[in-house]
């Protein structure tokens, strides 16, 4: 078999590495005499708009710039919601929902921020990859902000320990804010240079936290949804399947899994060399309806649940 | 390797074919696709049984006004549980706090005090944020008068220039503390006992 293919058994295929590896591995190869230059991907006429800047004030601004500021804020929605039971030191208030309001709020930055690489996959744009550290420094601040506030104000025995890691889910998400410490703090271009090869493998602890997000849920909802009083989800409105967070989690994960398995990418890849990038749509398009209906319900309770906390009415349904 | 499979790997433009990443993502969207339309189905049918939950927990849907819901058992017990519980914790932390100094340091007495005061002001417009039953409003009501009586009284205490004086309020206190639990109990009673079954919000 021919050396130079690529996508057989035991071979990496280039565009599936991570951007940084591939363009550190293309930098460490020396170009035969008579070869072309190294070929990039083709920008899309997309991402090509976006370059584009334009006069805002006194400077000159990038659309993109604008695109990814209007993107990027709502992320720190949860953050806010919370902003007057802080300023007002309202612990009522911190200690009925900030569990739903920042957690909830946690959860959505880190399936954003694992949306980007899926997405960058399907559309072939680049513009928005710069929101996946966004949303991740966002997920990590929230997580933080919500463990801290836990181990003030929650009500279970055995002091800010006990607090933050005395029930089996709590000691997930314990975890997850530990994962997310070392994460944070090496999101930024100096880390990414100190730690060079190693800063992609690093933040693959991502993936970890997304794997003790599942458990944490499982721990608390359970696989089971609410018939009557008893069991997780508010039955009240008559969706208590779509309020089982497990469930949201599930739909909204199978997406994200999928899209980034090597054989899946390897297909979308080979679909899009053919030319024929509308069957990617239509064989991802169900995968992404099922992402979207897990997460507006996602989104429904951090509205909910915000707002209550933001008016310093906090609902614990 | 068999050139046979050689050729159906590399029969599209020499790339390999990758029937695998073909498979799963045609089984996980044909998954997807399963449990969206049946997500539809159920969403289809919210009303009718939001209606019966309701229904359950002793709410009559009918009696509510329109675009409201109706306060079940469940949800107000759960409103209330949750503004008390915290409120009394708070607030017996901040008592022992102004236990601890009333004899020794005025400015830690006063301190305490006046996180009581705040957490009873709290306590009361949590409190009357909630949308009791007619059954219950009056109940309701007595226990935010009472609970304002108190805070005012805790006030006026915080306001002391000495431990003697600070003192002197204490028995005060205790009368509208006593007069607080009192109506708490009376409220944490009807609840238990006549839920507001078939009463609009």
């Amino acid at each position: 078999m021919a050396s130079d293919t690529v996508g057989g058994l035991g071979t990496r295929q280039p565009d599936l590495a991570p951007d940084d590896a591939v363009g550190a591995r293309r930098a460490k190869r020396k170009p035969a005499a008579d070869s072309k230059p190294p070929r990039r991907p083709a920008k899309s006429r997309l991402d090509e708009w976006m370059e584009v800047d334009f006069k805002f004030g006194g400077s000159r601004i990038k659309r993109k710039t604008i695109a990814l500021v209007v993107l990027g804020a709502p992320a720190l929605v949860p953050l806010f919601f919370m902003l007057p039971a802080l300023v007002t030191l309202d612990s009522n208030t911190f200690s009925v929902s900030v569990d739903d309001t920042l957690g909830t709020g946690a959860e959505i930055a880190l399936f954003l921020c694992l949306l980007v690489t899926p997405l960058t996959t399907i559309t072939g744009q680049r513009w928005f990859v710069p929101l996946r550290r966004w949303y991740g420094i966002v997920m990590a601040c929230t997580g933080i902000g919500d463990a801290v506030a836990a181990s003030i104000t929650d009500d279970f025995a055995g002091g800010v320990f006990g607090r933050l890691a005395g029930h089996a889910f709590e000691l997930m998400g314990f975890m997850m804010v530990m994962l997310v410490i070392p994460l944070l703090i090496t999101s930024n271009p100096y880390s990414q240079r100190k730690l060079g090869k190693y800063w992609k493998r690093f933040q693959g602890l991502t993936y970890a936290i997304w794997a003790l997000l599942a458990a944490h849920l499982i721990l608390l909802e359970g696989f089971g949804f609410q018939r009557g009083a008893n069991g997780s989800g508010f039955a009240g409105d008559g969706d208590p399947i779509f309020h089982q967070r497990f469930y949201q989690y599930s739909a909204c994960s199978l997406f994200l899994l999928i899209l980034r398995l090597p054989p899946a990418r390897r297909w979308i890849a080979a679909r899009q060399r053919e030319g024929r990038n509308w069957l990617v749509y239509v064989v991802v398009l169900p995968l992404f309806a099922l992402f979207v209906f897990g997460f507006i319900f996602i989104l429904n309770e951090e509205i909910f649940k915000g707002i209550d906390s933001f008016t310093e009415h906090p609902s614990n349904e | 390797m068999n050139k046979a499979v050689m050729s159906e790997a590399y029969a599209r433009g020499g790339q390999p074919r990758n029937i695998a990443g073909g498979v799963i993502l045609i089984l996980s969207s044909l998954l997807a696709a399963i449990l969206v339309a049946a997500g539809l189905m159920y969403a289809m049918g919210t009303s009718a049984r939001h209606e019966a939950a309701i229904t359950a927990a002793d709410c009559e849907p009918g009696l509510a006004p329109d675009g409201l819901q109706c306060t079940t058992a469940q949800m107000l017990t759960s409103q209330y549980t949750a503004i008390v519980t915290p409120a009394s914790q708070q607030l017996a932390t901040d008592m022992a706090a102004y236990t601890a100094s009333e004899r020794r340091n005025l400015a830690a007495a006063h301190m305490a005090l006046t996180a009581e005061v705040m957490s009873e002001h709290a306590f009361g417009t949590n409190l009357a944020a909630i949308k009791f039953p007619v059954t219950m409003a009056p109940i309701a009501q007595a226990l935010i008068q009472a609970n304002q009586a108190r805070a005012k009284l805790t006030a006026e205490q915080a306001q002391s220039t000495s431990l003697a004086q600070l003192r002197s309020f204490n028995h005060q206190v205790q009368a509208a503390n006593a007069a607080v639990q009192a109506e708490m109990k009376l409220l944490s009673k009807a609840l238990a006992t006549n839920p507001p079954g078939a009463q609009p919000r």
